[in-house]
């Protein structure tokens, strides 16, 4: 994104990023290959790329481009198909985004996703032996872009691949979302028969510290495991040692930027997978089991239109009212065991939003409540607002759920039924591992 | 002969894209964390990710944390924070200084690196100025390029069973590396060049000191040889012998090419074979151990090259010891056996040397070479090997080298690195350099070295100014200075003193910067008298963490003066008979303990 003056003086040159010019400027000539410009930084100066392989930034004002060279269409190969090796699991991976699997041309620096298996076997030797691949690419496009409707694409396209018959699907997707992805599949795609193992990296594949590379082969191995759930394959410590498998609707990204970002919350993950031995350690038992003959019930029936709202210190009861305007359903994020605004003891400064929350539910629009805690479970009979909040009839008490997973969860449930009496019983009923019957002492 | 040299200087600032201190720790620090690498784009820019996979397999690379001066970027856990500004004007002083002009635009790009001293794969580098120039005394030396960029992790020990460890406590710290033209005319000229170039650097008195602070990379070609950077240069002094010894292998492996030439010695392609069947009962220590370990022995014959591999290229290093360097960078493995070695060494039998001869077909006029090892390792390490034997009847190799401990010879690194190792840093935004940065670094200017040799000639002898302009201490010399000390004073201390403490072997290089300070603070208060000084840094040698007025107090040194200095003048004259002979006598004994000038005064009022 070059300034206006900079294209038209390229333009009359005849020269684009990846050509060589020359730039003369107070007399000294400089040449090099333009470079595209990125959104950061002076749009009056031209990148150019010297010979010695830095690029530089030199200012328009009085600068003369002329076209050295064209450059040469770079030779993109199209990918193909790897022969099958006899008595390897099949498995399919997905692209949904995210750079777990780019290629960057060095050259310009940009990026290209990894799209056909022969690329993914020569990007990532490592997965070579653990199993037959596949590979789609369903969207490109960065995870915080992702929308209620692009899950519904990745479960029956999962969906699909199961019927033809894989072991298991990989699904390579962008870290920021994963979570609420993996809850969605978890709820979407009930009697799994095989694993469906989400995956994706905290650093850009160009490097060679990128944990793609060892968060793929895990997830090969999870891919191919037993445990026939929707997870979560991501570093379990700042480590290159082992993954964790963390459980679809129980997972968080709990860090903005390290490696080992995912965490399972409320709930222990199912397996630790160790990536030197190749070897998985399984942490529980109580998962479903592998069973290829077990049916896939796809139901991938979605409402999306669901709010999540933190609930805050002189949060405005005005707001909440608006609530009603946009959402079908409003899951809270409440403080401590599960709490809103609602002033019991008539302070005079304190606001309480308990009655929009009433004026909501009144009006058909389900509210559902989850611990802004992460850790823990929501208890509306301890203090007076929870109380006060139960008895408005705020969906949620006695669940150890995530908001996130809550708010998924609502989006699904509202697919199916909007009678508030079913809601209420669906959202508050187990379905993938969401809420649990016991709060086990973890570390 | 052409040669050129490349200055790596750390800058006295913050880390460069976080904000830790630049402080090095000696101790292992308070944790460590282990990663892997995975291929990516070699330094060669095509990649051959099957080769390099293989070669990183197993790897381990650990560092060493430390909670003052490492953060989650150095451990490759976040994005890098915006540019240091300061030490981008530090750079830019540099750069004006040597006559470069800077860029418009700083683009930050990512220097593909896979040994592991970058916890990223990669390091941030930038070119900040282009041009320039230092004199000398042989003419001008011409400057190519300015970069600002992050220093590596340093390493700890070598490999040991497939694990790499380093201190991430360097890893980050602003870095200017300075490369210049290869306008050098002989090995002493690139001495006084680098000296030149580091003298302009501690002139702005703002980049580190001490071991490893600053490093000099020198880039030599001989008619008909090839450009080769080596780099670990200890010490200035050693530059000229570093480089007169590389010219000398070049010219004795253009001579070696000519030898072949001569025999019409030409090889094709690697043919290996095992000859593991060979040693099934040999005594040869490292190849029992190999067998024993399900290992092979694999050996290639070399056509016409006998007496090839055992030519000295440099003392103690042969055309042999090349080959291996390949093949131990190829494959981890601890070297090659060849035929132009005494065999008789490792304890093969005569019996065993000739099976292998015959097994391969080596004639008298052919050399054969040997590694054992996992046979496909083995395989690997051959090949290299091999190729590098082969490679002797052509150009020389363009590649990069390090110096070896006797601090002149030097081994094979990796090949010389090509433009495409280099792609942008997108995660950190271009910075403008202004005109207004321009000027305000021009402000800022400190004295070229010259005025400020001039000047401190003003001050001291002839010779202990130019001993100082050359110090590491300048810095601190000023500082002492500026805090009033007498010049000479500082500059004795600082040069000579220090210097004949640790010849009697004080431990001076236990005294921090800050506790010289605080001494020469301790001194301008009158805390103690100016010959005391060498008995008070002996006292901090030995404590270096104590409290300088504590350690005078310790030691019996506070200063005597006033009523209490004439008491014991006084006392100390009772038992002086010759009066004549006074001063002296009572100097002798209060020497550390008071100013001559203040005695005497004491003596003459009593006289």
């Amino acid at each position: 994104m070059y300034s206006a003056k900079i294209d038209e003086a390229l333009g009359k040159a005849g020269a684009a990023p990846g050509d060589r010019i020359s730039v003369t400027k107070e007399g000294e000539r400089t040449e090099g290959i333009l470079m595209p410009r990125s959104s950061l930084g002076d749009r009056d100066c031209l990148v150019v790329k010297l010979n010695n392989g830095y690029n530089v930034g030199m200012d328009f004002a009085n600068a003369k481009v002329e076209l050295v060279s064209k450059a040469k269409p770079a030779a993109h190969k199209a990918g193909g198909e790897v022969a099958m090796e006899k008595g390897l699991p099949n498995i399919s991976i997905l692209g949904c985004g995210g750079t777990i699997a780019s290629k960057v041309d060095y050259k310009i620096g940009a990026v290209f996703p990894a799209t056909s298996p022969d690329e993914l076997l020569a990007s990532f030797p490592g997965l070579k032996g653990i199993a037959n691949f596949k590979a789609k690419v369903l969207f490109t496009l960065l995870s915080g872009d992702m929308a209620p409707a692009h899950w519904q694409v990745i479960a029956k396209e999962v969906a699909k691949e199961i019927e033809a018959g894989a072991d298991g699907v990989i699904l390579m997707h962008g870290t920021d979302t994963m979570g609420y992805t993996a809850a969605a599949l978890s709820f979407m795609l009930k009697d799994l028969p095989v694993p469906v193992v989400m995956v994706g990296a905290q650093r850009s594949s160009d490097r060679g510290s990128s944990d793609n590379s060892m968060n793929l082969v895990c997830a090969a191995i999870a891919a191919k495991s037993d445990i026939a759930e929707v997870m979560v394959c991501m570093h379990g410590s700042t480590n290159d040692d082992y993954c964790l498998l963390h459980p679809g609707t129980k997972v968080r990204k709990l860090h903005a930027s390290r490696r080992d970002a995912f965490k399972s919350v409320n709930a222990k993950p199912f397996a630790k997978v160790d990536y030197a031995a190749k070897k998985l350690e399984l942490l529980r038992n109580d998962f479903r089991k592998k069973d290829k003959k077990r049916k896939l019930a796809l139901d991938e029936k979605m409402n999306a239109n669901v709010g999540l709202i933190y609930v805050h210190p002189g949060m405005k009861p005005e707001f909440v009212k608006k609530l009603g305007e946009v959402y079908e359903g409003i899951v809270l994020a409440g403080t401590g065991l599960g709490h809103i605004p609602t002033n019991p003891h008539g302070d005079k400064l304190a606001k309480p939003v308990i009655d929009a929350v009433k004026e909501l539910i009144a009006k058909g629009i389900p509210v559902a409540m989850a611990p802004q805690t992460l850790y823990g479970r929501v208890n509306m009979n301890v203090y007076a607002y929870g109380i006060a909040g139960k008895e408005a009839g705020v969906i949620g008490d006695y669940c150890d759920w995530l908001p996130e997973t809550a708010m998924v969860k609502l989006m699904w449930v509202l697919g199916h039924t909007k009678e508030m009496k079913r809601v209420k019983e669906e959202m508050e009923r187990n379905v993938a591992g969401e809420i649990s019957d016991r709060s086990v002492l973890l570390e | 002969m052409k040669c050129g040299i490349e200055i790596h200087q750390r800058l006295d600032s913050l880390k460069l894209f976080c904000r830790c201190p630049s402080v090095i720790h000696e101790d292992k620090g308070q944790g460590e964390v282990v990663r892997r690498l995975h291929p990516v784009a070699s330094e060669l820019g095509e990649v051959d990710i099957a080769a390099q996979f293989e070669y990183l397999k197993g790897k381990e690379y650990h560092y060493h944390t430390y909670d003052e001066s490492t953060c989650l970027m150095e451990t490759d856990e976040e994005p890098p924070h915006p540019l240091n500004n300061n030490a981008l004007a530090i750079a830019l002083e540099i750069a004006l200084m040597l006559n470069s002009k800077p860029v418009d635009e700083l683009q930050i790009m990512r220097k593909t690196v896979v040994d592991g001293s970058n916890t990223s794969g990669f390091q941030r580098t930038s070119l900040l100025a282009r041009g320039g120039f230092v004199e000398t005394s042989k003419g001008k030396v011409g400057i190519q390029g300015i970069c600002l960029e992050e220093e590596s992790s340093g390493i700890v020990s070598g490999e040991e069973a497939g694990k790499v460890y380093y201190k991430l406590d360097r890893l980050g710290i602003p870095l200017v590396e300075i490369a210049t033209a290869p306008d050098m005319v002989d090995a002493e000229h690139v001495k006084e060049t680098a000296e030149k170039i580091g003298a302009i650097l501690r002139a702005t008195g703002k980049v580190l000191r001490g071991i490893g602070t600053i490093r000099q990379d020198v880039n030599v070609s001989v008619e008909g040889g090839a450009r080769v950077e080596i780099k670990g240069a200890q010490e200035l002094a050693a530059l000229p012998k570093i480089v007169e010894a590389e010219v000398k292998r070049q010219e004795k492996l253009i001579a070696i090419r000519e030898e072949l030439k001569e025999r019409k010695a030409k090889l094709g392609d690697a043919k290996l074979v095992d000859v593991s069947g060979i040693f099934s009962k040999t005594q040869a220590k490292i190849v029992r151990k190999t067998l024993d370990g399900g290992g092979a022995v694999v050996a290639v014959k070399l056509n016409g090259y006998a007496g090839i591999l055992g030519t000295e290229l440099y003392p103690n290093r042969r055309f042999g010891t090349e080959m291996s360097d390949y093949a131990k960078s190829a494959a981890s493995v601890g070297g090659v056996i060849h035929s132009d070695e005494d065999l008789k060494k490792y304890s093969f039998s005569d019996e065993e040397t000739s099976a292998v001869k015959k097994k391969l077909g080596v004639s008298e006029s052919d050399a054969f070479v040997m590694v054992a090892a996992k046979k496909d390792i083995a395989e690997r390490a051959l090949i290299a090997a091999f190729a590098r034997a082969k490679d002797a009847t052509g150009n020389l190799h363009e590649e990069v080298r390090k110096v070896l401990p006797d601090g002149v010879s030097t081994a094979y690194m990796r090949p010389m690195p090509g433009a495409a190792r280099l792609y942008p840093e997108t995660d950190i935004a271009p910075v403008r350099i202004t005109k207004e940065m321009i000027a305000e670094a021009r402000k800022k200017l400190p004295e070229m070295p010259e005025v400020k040799l001039a000047k401190l000639k003003k001050t001291l002898s002839e010779e202990l100014a130019e001993k100082m302009m050359k110090s590491r201490n300048l810095q601190l010399f000023e500082k002492l200075v500026g805090m009033g000390i007498e010049p000479s004073l500082a500059a004795t201390t600082l040069e000579e003193t220090v210097v004949s403490l640790r010849r009697e072997g004080v431990a001076v290089e236990d005294i921090r910067e800050e506790k010289i300070v605080e001494l020469f603070g301790e001194f301008a208060k009158g805390g103690f008298a100016k010959a005391a000084v060498p008995e008070v840094l002996k006292l901090l040698a030995k404590k270096p963490k104590a409290k300088v007025s504590a350690l005078v107090a310790e030691g019996g040194l506070a200063k005597l003066s006033g009523k209490e200095l004439e008491a014991a003048v006084e006392k100390e004259l009772a038992s002086v008979p010759d009066k004549k002979k006074a001063v002296g006598a009572v100097m002798a004994k209060l020497r550390l303990r008071a100013d001559p000038e203040e005695v005497i005064g004491i003596i003459r009022k009593k006289a």
